[in-house]
């Protein structure tokens, strides 16, 4: 009876490829399991935003790998005026421009999106209410095709228009999600599973933790080059390296190093190593009476950790090396990397701060899977074998992600191994949080109350040359590599496999891919 | 009769309230805030405080297992932290993929480890039976992940025999969802190709998941089989000259059956929850994966959710067996 | 005894069962001293093939599987002799009082083991495991809390046989109390089939627990739980299937052992045993 059962599989394989033209459809394979919405204004986990870029467009946007040039979205153009008060942005939409229902894109669409996200409360909300200073009513429609916003004088306008390229500015069809609302959720659950975008795709259908399925918005502007897109849930690297090879998916995401290794010596394939701007550290608790209050011991922590072979070895080069909080891609990138892997000497600093026996601590990690592709308590287990030779003995402790942040966010923690990437892609985005302890974030979680080093994230956040910023960040980075609570172990690439007749695929550092652009040679 | 099953439904009941207690008061001991788990990284105090207060999580313990009580009443499970959908509705979209898993391994099961049970006990202590007590020892034996493991990088990556892991070949066009099984649903849209490769792709998962509970089941069938060929009247029979197929057959399988038929609905119960380890090699999106994510995250709603339905499931299918038995075996008396 | 022994010594499968549980005590009470550290790391050496260095090749932070293997040999027996130490207890206990007791307290204790005999056992370990937060320990709690009721249903099922026996009608004429019935005369004379299961038990506790470390509730890194070893080396079956079989292996071998002992047992006890 198993005979019976293999000879149908063999016949089964046969049959194969006849079902549709393969190059019309792309097959996206990754673990997706953090997708719970695809609802633009609430949408925040990576995949949920991966798959919302490409149903909805948003005023403005980025393209490409190019973070720093504003380009046309559904605005054709926009301006920036210095009001009384507030600034004063005015956005010029442009005309024809279609939901994927067939209505047209008009500026009262654009006022409804604001203000759902403010309404909504999403957990990205807070890039409007907070970093921008948007609020309710704010947001008006001059004509069925100019829309002006107001943002207060102490945000930056700079800031909110690189906001605006986030999912959260995405534009939504304001009638049909209206016409599916229920109890004032502004069309939340609807939107949670269905699409009313004008991007190139729109959503035909989704079976939770099995796949997606995305077809070409027929009135939209930019037509995709391919029209149907599935993405495939696979969590198991083991099991996505096999379907990359044998032609089931075509783009792999979140394969072993060594799986990368194998597929880039192979011309059927081919390895493309995205930026990102993330950064893993080690956090440290300076909290009065933890060990890690004392400079030197945090001085010893960041010459005991051996990043070169946690390099090169455990996520075999898919990561740059760095130890300052600004990654590399983002003005104020400081490539300095003053500490090498010396125990002796962190043995030494340890026994000068009064811990001649060396020390003992707790390493929360995740149980989930750090930047680079490699298992959170993996890194972890080399981070635990470096730093023992220096004295310094870590227990680590692998827990849920939801349970480590709510340990973190509690200050309950002596030592954490965590990612941080920017909300927005700018300095500030990690110099406010890492350096400014009001700003209740990785400063203060780590109680790392440090008046100069916050002044100095504050006054470059607003400071409009560039040249002048650069000069800030230098500072402050130089400041907090040698005092700040942290360890910054690397920043990670995101390493993404491709079958060689995929071209045109791009991941920017935000993590967004204009699937659009992908086109699948026969 | 109907008093015996009343009183096996009340028994039922009672199991399922139990059920709620305990799964209620284990979601209680989390080390973390559920409120915080649910809104992650970046919310607000006022957002955490609006959070608990919709979802009572600033009651008293007793009145929160009331408050829980009386929803259930509703089938209203809650909502899950981490998707933010109702429960109930996790598990409609989850469940039926777990179901048709377990169904086909319980096939699986049944139509390995039957044969063999009756072939070894035909050949005590010959090579058939030494054969198949070996290889039900050995299945027996063998953590089911590791298996999972093996077979998929042994028969699909090594040999290509069978397809991967997933419910369907990506380029072939899903079935309208119905029954939410993809196999069914195939049929029900007379989509051969999909239907084919549905079957296909439940194979590895199947044997991986139903092997051991194969193995348990030979050992059982063989044990009852043994017993039932040593009794007297089989002896008889033999005696007559009846030939083998006839006395097993017409004889011994039907005596063999009902002790068997006990273990059957438990085997089956303990399917649903097995799938746990093979759902999340294979990625196959049932009960069993969405669990575990859920228990990830601590979001403990859809954890007692799961064990819930998985509980009371396993209860009615318990009853079930019992009721068949019943109705079977005419010296049990419904006292 | 020596007849019981007899017959389970003449059992090949007991035997063999018996002679891989010896071994395996044996390395777990020896092996650690002669293997090297299971937690040195050489990253410049991982997943290295089974060679003269490594007898068992190197898992993906270059450690010894060997050695790692060695070392969880105690972890393993531990954690299965741990859970049918405390289920048994919880179990007998239930079982003696419900059936000792009888009535009211029958009724309650019988139910309450069927509660959660209806639980998914591996879904609730799991509830449990999560919500105490994973560790050795509360693995083998979450194990030991899901598996007692086959213990409580065992030794209720042989009291209840048990109570109304001569010796038993003997000793209380001879006004002995109902505790010292139960300690004394009952608890002795149900222990047998509880010793069969709790053969059986410590291979599934075992496996169910290497489950859990399989999915992440269980024994933490850098720990050498086998299970979670086999999770650790899965993504790497391709290229170093040593270190993810090596552990599996183990885990097969020790429950196989449990599972052949329970069959010897069994049958040497059950004088129609085949």
């Amino acid at each position: 009876m198993k005979r019976g059962f293999l000879g149908l599989a063999l016949t089964v394989l046969a049959a194969m490829g006849l079902a549709q033209d393969r190059t019309q459809v792309l097959v996206y394979g990754g673990d997706f399991t953090d997708l719970i919405t695809l609802d633009p204004q609430v949408v925040y986990e990576f995949s949920g935003v991966l798959i919302a870029d490409n149903l909805y467009e948003t005023l403005v946007r980025f393209e490409g790998n190019d973070l720093s040039t504003l380009r046309p979205g559904l605005a054709e153009s926009w301006k920036v005026d210095r009001g009384k008060e507030e600034w004063i942005l005015t956005f010029k939409l442009r005309k024809g421009s279609r939901f994927s229902t067939g209505r047209e894109v008009t500026a009262k669409d654009v006022v409804f999106s604001f203000e759902r996200a403010l309404a909504l409360k999403g957990p990205g909300s807070f890039l409007f209410t907070e970093i921008a200073g948007l609020k309710p009513g704010a947001t008006k429609a001059l004509d069925p095709y100019t829309v002006e916003v107001r943002i207060p004088k102490t945000a930056s306008p700079q800031s909110f228009l690189s906001i605006l390229t986030f999912t959260i500015g995405g534009v939504v069809d304001s009638e049909e999600v209206q016409k599916n609302a229920k109890g004032g959720d502004y069309g939340k659950d609807f939107l949670s599973s269905n699409s009313a975008g004008s991007g190139p795709y729109r959503l035909v259908r989704w079976d939770r933790g099995s796949q997606v399925l995305l077809e070409a918005n027929p009135y939209a502007r930019v037509k995709p080059k391919t029209p149907r897109v599935i993405l495939r849930y696979i969590q198991e690297p083991a099991v996505l390296r096999t379907a990359l090879e044998s032609g089931e998916v075509d783009i792999a995401e979140g394969l072993t190093p060594e799986a990368l290794k194998a597929i880039a010596a192979n011309p059927r394939f081919k390895v493309l190593r995205a930026e990102t701007l993330r950064l893993q550290y080690l956090g440290m608790n300076m909290k009065a009476g933890s060990p890690f209050a004392h400079p030197k011991v945090r001085e010893a922590v960041r010459y005991a950790v051996n990043q070169d072979e946690l390099i090169q070895g455990l996520l075999q080069g898919n990561a740059l090396k760095i130890q300052t909080f600004i990654p590399k891609g983002l003005l104020g990138y400081n490539p300095a990397t003053p500490y090498a892997y010396d125990p002796a000497r962190a043995r030494k600093l340890l026994a000068e701060a009064g811990y001649p026996q060396g020390l003992e601590f707790e390493l929360l990690v995740s149980t989930g899977i750090c930047g680079g592709g490699v298992p959170c308590p993996d890194v972890a287990a080399k981070l635990q074998a470096d730093m023992a030779k220096a004295g310094l003995r870590a227990r680590i402790r692998a827990i849920a992600n939801a349970e480590l942040l709510a340990t973190y966010r509690a200050q309950n923690h002596q030592m954490v191994l965590a990612g941080w990437s920017p909300d927005f892609p700018d300095p500030d985005g990690n110099a406010t949080p890492w350096a400014d302890y009001d700003a209740r974030s990785l400063a203060w979680r780590n109680s790392y109350q440090d008046e100069v080093a916050a002044k100095l994230a504050r006054q470059a956040a607003l400071e409009t040359d560039p040249k002048k910023r650069q000069a800030l960040y230098k500072v402050l980075t130089e400041r907090v590599l040698h005092q700040g609570p942290y360890a910054v172990l690397y920043q990670p690439a995101q390493p993404i496999a491709l079958s060689a007749k995929v071209e045109g695929f791009l991941k920017n550092p935000m993590m967004s891919s204009p699937l659009w652009l992908v086109e699948k040679r026969p | 009769m109907a008093a015996y099953v009343l009183k096996r439904l009340g028994y039922a009941l009672l199991v399922g309230l139990g059920i709620t207690f305990i799964t209620f008061f284990v979601s209680q001991v989390i080390p973390i805030d559920p409120a915080v788990a649910a809104l992650g990284e970046n919310a607000r105090e006022e957002q955490i405080r609006e959070f608990r207060e919709r979802y009572g999580l600033d009651k008293p313990l007793l009145v929160q297992y009331g408050l829980y009580l009386q929803r259930l009443f509703r089938l209203d499970l809650g909502r899950s932290l981490r998707t933010g959908r109702p429960v109930a509705e996790d598990l409609k979209e989850f469940f039926p993929a777990t179901l048709e898993l377990a169904l086909s391994a319980f096939l699986v099961a049944l139509l390995l480890g039957l044969p063999a049970g009756v072939w070894a006990a035909l050949r005590q202590n010959r090579p058939p039976d030494l054969l198949v007590r070996l290889l039900a020892l050995l299945l027996g034996s063998t953590p089911v992940f590791f298996l999972a493991i093996l077979l998929l990088d042994l028969l699909h990556r090594r040999l290509g025999l069978l397809p991967g892991p997933g419910r369907l070949d990506p380029f072939l066009l899903p079935p309208p969802r119905v029954t939410g099984m993809v196999s069914l649903d195939a049929l029900l849209a007379g989509d051969w190709a999909a239907f084919r490769d549905a079957l296909a792709h439940l194979v590895l998962p199947a044997f991986v998941l139903g092997s051991a509970s194969a193995a348990l089941l030979a050992r059982m069938v063989r044990a009852a089989m043994l017993e039932v060929l040593s009794q007297d009247y089989i002896r008889t029979v033999w005696a007559k000259g009846l030939s083998e197929r006839q006395v097993v057959l017409r004889h011994a399988l039907k005596n063999a059956a009902l002790p068997v038929l006990t273990l059957l609905g438990g085997l089956l119960g303990g399917l649903l929850s097995g799938a746990v380890l093979t759902e999340t090699i294979f990625s196959w999106p049932g009960l069993g994966r969405y669990v575990t994510q859920s228990a990830t995250s601590l979001d403990f709603p859809a954890v007692m959710g799961v064990t819930l339905l998985v509980g009371v499931v396993y209860s009615l299918l318990n009853l079930l067996v019992d009721l068949l038995y019943a109705l079977l075996d005419p010296r049990i008396r419904y006292a | 005894m020596p007849r019981l022994l007899r017959r389970f010594l003449r059992n090949p499968g007991a035997v063999l069962g018996l002679a891989l549980l010896l071994v395996l005590l044996l390395v777990a009470a020896l092996g650690p001293a002669l293997v090297g550290d299971p937690l040195e790391q050489n990253i410049g050496e991982r997943l290295r093939p089974p060679g003269p260095a490594h007898p068992l090749g190197t898992d993906q932070l270059g450690r010894d599987v060997l050695a790692r293997v060695v070392h969880g040999a105690r972890i393993s027996l531990g954690v299965g002799f741990g859970v049918v130490l405390l289920a048994s207890a919880l179990g007998v206990a239930v079982g003696l009082l419900a059936g000792g007791l009888g009535g009211f307290w029958d009724n309650l204790l019988m139910r309450l083991t069927d509660v959660f005999f209806a639980f998914p056992s591996l879904i609730l370990a799991m509830a449990i495991a999560a919500a105490l937060g994973p560790n050795l320990t509360n693995t083998v709690l979450a194990v030991a809390l899901v598996t007692w009721p086959i213990y409580a249903r065992l030794v209720r099922a042989q009291v209840l046989a048990l109570r109304e026996r001569e010796f038993v009608e003997a000793a209380r004429a001879l006004g002995a109390g109902q505790g010292r019935i139960l300690l004394k005369h009952l608890l002795p004379n149900s222990l047998t089939p509880v010793l069969v299961q709790a053969s059986y038990e410590v291979g599934s506790a075992i496996l169910t627990a290497a489950g859990l470390s399989f999915i992440g509730f269980g024994a933490q890194p850098p720990t050498p739980e086998w299970g979670a070893m086999v999770a650790e080396t899965r993504n790497y079956m391709a290229e170093a299937p040593w270190a993810a079989t090596a552990p599996a292996v183990a885990i097969l071998l020790t429950v196989l052992a449990f599972n052949l002992l329970g069959d010897g047992l069994r049958d040497a006890l059950d004088p129609r045993g085949r």
